[in-house]
């Protein structure tokens, strides 16, 4: 069985992310699409939780935009420019472009929004802290920032900078910028993407209709999008999200499970995609000297960390946790990330050599070590019972502590555990946020690792202002080497974004940032 | 009808229980393993944004000052403001408990309309094969988890058959009717197979009494027995069985209303524990007790309408 499911799988996974048969697009009509939560907030500043943002471009569209591979392109800028000393940013908007009530968009409403995203109160601020001023000159806004800033330019393609309407945006009552935008959304948005907000019945269903002032052009000529309706259903349990699809209720479900995606891709009247993500599971390593009682803490020592890498057979957790719809990780971000180097899995399965690595390390007469999963969670458990068989045999005796979610955030704060199960996908088209979170100390600790390498900290800092792309990649070469050799983390995989589809519909895609784009989709009749 | 002291008598030893909910409410609440801040500011944010959220939550308060606060807006309506939904607690909940009435009542019509008459069937023809049958089916009901049942239903009559949509919700009040037939179903056919069973126990013994052998005799006709005498008084367990029902119902939508997508308040509770979203939890207790607590005085007032001696108690 396992023979017919590999080549099935990997033939969905390669043809995931290319356009289906070249056929004249058709348009018109309404898609149906069962999603795993509901949004609260569509708000390009205030979207907190992935169910908002991966929503966001749909509505707002901003001034560059992630392409196909991850290069960036023309949004609704359609030209920019950096400065020599990369200090300043010049934009020069598209013309004739207007929102969806008819207004022109102008540069006044590209600097109101590029202000809103400053905010340093909201979730995102802190991706424009370099940008100093905003200004705007006929058709033509400039950014002036402190240093220069490489990560800039794809700020600017990313969801918190999503271009809103000034004037309709300042209609709406609220005491600070958060009640406003929660208004402004309830009273059904003016937008600046493809497509508007019809309804929003909270917890149940949300409905997007074209906006017939999107500037984009499609395959045939005319604007985007090629669908006139999403009709969007709030279905949480993955079984009756499945259900919903296969009576054809819905044209299409997401998160669709692991375990259910080889049955899916069997079923002759829908298209199982598995879109490439930015999403990886891994798991910490506490590795500061002591641990939190104080006693003396064998991981700090990396010997005994790589020594847990070898000791991971990583095909065969991917196989029983993901489906063998997982990859293992090659570096410590995503291989669909910007300036990701490695093409070979870290730290191949070898037992002898863990163990040799063990004994170099002085441990000697067995190693307790503690996991920390999540209560509930089915991957956490076939993870530990796994990890539990394959490092007895190096005489690691692994005990499981299960807790939820937000008391493990809780233990990686306060570095009171081993190694815990964590997750990551990228919020951004740019390795920095991925790196800031992993590895750099002064960020979160190197996400509660407590590794501090201080070889990997100026090497992060000097790529934050770094200007030139190829001394940028070297910088990112380096730091992942570093960190792939210390091994603060279990390196684990790398999971796609499981999504079913009915066979009428087309070139919908997830970006492996996560994002629902629903642009370029259409159904066939 | 029972009189105006019974009532008032009953409503004022509701107040107690609402104040010890509350207590408890706020302390386990409060008791639960892990940061709220966490949970609802995500790994990402910084320690300082945890900080902030802290500060603005009140949660850096002694939890006596917090209680304090906790009491007196919950006595002034105002519930706070829900830290998933970014709004006030009692607009989420009021825009939810609809949804969650409609389908509790749904279901307890169904439970009634199909166990009174099967218990009646069965209890005239008490051991006998239609008896033994009715019993038999009911059980197999009862032995199962209202989620399997939910499930099973969704993937026979609804993926399948495709008698009913799978999951989600009408958008007009008959459009529920048919939204919400599978869920009610399968909640109905739990609650309806208890109370098959302990109706037709209460049929079996009132239909050998002295005083319905001597309507009988009397030559009362078979329906006037039947419904005055023999109902009436078999009703009176039934009742209180059933307004306990409505207890358990509540707790049971918390699985129902995610397997088959219904917007209700017991799918936001789910939502709300895993946010930690303390005001959301607190607001949505709170609704459940009252819910429960009203139920229980209903199921007073018919009971002792229905048997008058309840009146002195």
């Amino acid at each position: 069985m396992k023979k017919m499911i590999m080549p099935l799988l990997a033939a969905v996974f390669l043809t995931a992310p290319m356009a289906m048969p070249a056929t004249a697009v058709e348009r018109g009509g309404a898609m149906s699409f069962a999603r795993y939560d509901d949004s609260v907030l569509i708000d390009p500043v205030w979207a907190e939780r992935n169910p908002d943002i991966w929503m966001v471009t749909n509505l707002y569209d901003t001034l560059l935009r992630n392409g196909e591979k991850g290069a960036l392109e023309p949004g609704l800028a359609e030209k920019h420019e950096v400065s020599a000393d990369g200090k300043t940013i010049t934009l020069t908007l598209r013309q004739g472009v207007k929102f969806s009530d008819g207004s022109a968009l102008s540069a006044g409403d590209v600097v109101f929004s590029l202000e809103r995203a400053r905010n340093p109160d909201g979730p995102w601020g802190n991706l424009l802290a370099s940008v100093t001023g905003v200004k705007a000159e006929g058709s033509t806004v400039t950014l002036s920032l402190k240093q220069p800033d490489p990560t800039i330019l794809s700020v600017l393609a990313t969801f918190n900078t999503g271009i809103v309407p000034k004037a309709a945006y300042e209609k709406m009552d609220g005491a600070n910028d958060q009640e406003k935008a929660a208004a402004f959304y309830a009273a059904g948005p003016v937008t600046s993407g493809p497509f508007m907000l019809k309804e929003h019945q909270k917890g149940s269903r949300m409905v997007f209709v074209r906006n017939p002032n999107y500037w984009r052009n499609g395959e045939d000529g005319k604007p985007l999008p090629y669908l006139d309706e999403v009709d969007f259903e709030i279905i949480p349990d993955d079984a009756t999200r499945i259900l919903k699809l296969q009576s054809g209720e819905v044209d299409g479900a997401e998160f669709i499970p692991f375990s259910r995606v080889a049955e899916l891709s069997a079923d002759p009247n829908l298209d199982m995609k598995l879109f490439p993500s930015s999403r990886i599971i891994y798991a910490p390593i506490n590795s500061r000297e002591t641990k939190a009682d104080g006693s003396k803490n064998p991981l700090a020592d990396k010997r005994v960390r790589q020594a847990l890498n070898y000791a991971t057979d990583k095909s065969a957790i991917i196989r029983l946790v993901t489906f063998d719809t997982g990859m293992p990780m090659t570096s410590l971000m995503p291989a669909a990330t910007t300036y990701h180097a490695g093409s070979e899995p870290l730290y191949p399965y070898d037992p002898a050599r863990a163990q040799a690595l063990l004994k170099e390390a002085g441990i000697e007469g067995g190693l307790d070590i503690t996991l920390t999963t999540l209560a509930g969670s089915a991957d956490d458990s076939t993870l530990f019972t796994a990890l539990q068989q394959m490092w007895q045999g190096i005489g690691v005796n692994l005990k499981v502590e299960q807790v939820d979610s937000p008391t493990r955030g809780e233990k990686n704060r306060s570095g009171t555990f081993d190694i815990h199960t964590y997750g990551w996908a990228n919020d951004i088209n740019d390795p920095a946020q991925v790196t800031s979170w992993l590895g750099y100390y002064k960020h979160r600790q190197a996400v509660g690792t407590g590794w501090n390498n201080a070889e990997f900290n100026t090497l992060f800092e000097t790529s934050m202002t770094e200007t030139d792309p190829e001394k940028r990649r070297e910088e990112y070469k380096k730091m992942q080497e570093i960190y792939a050799e210390e091994a603060p983390l279990l390196f684990l995989y790398e999971t796609p974004f499981a999504v079913a589809l009915a066979k009428s519909v087309r070139d919908y895609v997830q970006s492996p940032l996560g994002a629902n784009d629903f642009s370029t989709a259409w159904k066939s009749k | 009808m029972p009189s105006a002291a019974y009532l008032l008598s009953r409503l004022l030893q509701i107040v107690p229980t609402f104040l010890l909910v509350m207590v408890f409410i706020f302390l386990f609440v409060r008791l639960l393993p892990g940061d709220p801040a966490i949970a609802m500011a995500e790994a990402k944010a910084s320690d300082q944004q945890l900080a902030e959220i802290r500060e603005r939550m009140g949660l850096n308060e002694p939890l006596a000052v917090q209680f304090g606060y906790f009491v007196k807006n919950t006595v002034t309506g105002d519930l706070g403001r829900s830290i998933l939904m970014k709004r006030p607690v009692a607009e989420v909940i009021l825009e939810r408990l609809p949804v969650t009435v409609y389908l509790s009542l749904y279901a307890v019509a169904l439970s009634v309309l199909v166990a009174a008459p099967l218990a009646l069937f069965a209890a005239t023809r008490a051991n006998g094969p239609a008896d033994i049958a009715i019993r038999g089916l009911f059980q197999v009901g009862l032995s199962m988890p209202v989620f399997y049942i939910g499930l099973v239903l969704l993937t026979v009559l609804g993926a399948k058959l495709r008698l009913f949509p799978v999951g989600g919700y009408g958008r007009s009040f008959i459009d529920n009717l048919y939204h919400l037939a599978l869920p009610a179903l399968s909640i109905a056919l739990y609650t309806s197979a208890i109370l098959m069973r302990n109706l037709r126990a209460s049929l079996v013994e009132v239909l050998d009494s002295e005083f319905v052998q001597f309507a009988r005799a009397k030559g009362l006709p078979r329906r006037i027995v039947l419904t005055r005498h023999v109902l009436r008084n078999a009703l009176v367990s039934a009742v209180t069985l059933l307004g306990l029902s409505i207890g358990n119902l509540m707790s049971g939508t918390l699985v129902t209303e995610t397997v088959f997508a219904v917007p209700g308040v017991g799918r936001l509770m789910l939502e709300a524990i895993f946010a930690r979203d303390y005001p959301l939890i607190q607001g949505l207790t709170l609704t459940f007790a009252v819910i429960v607590s009203l139920t229980f005085l209903a199921t007073d007032i018919v009971q002792s309408w229905l048997d008058p001696r309840l009146r002195q108690a």
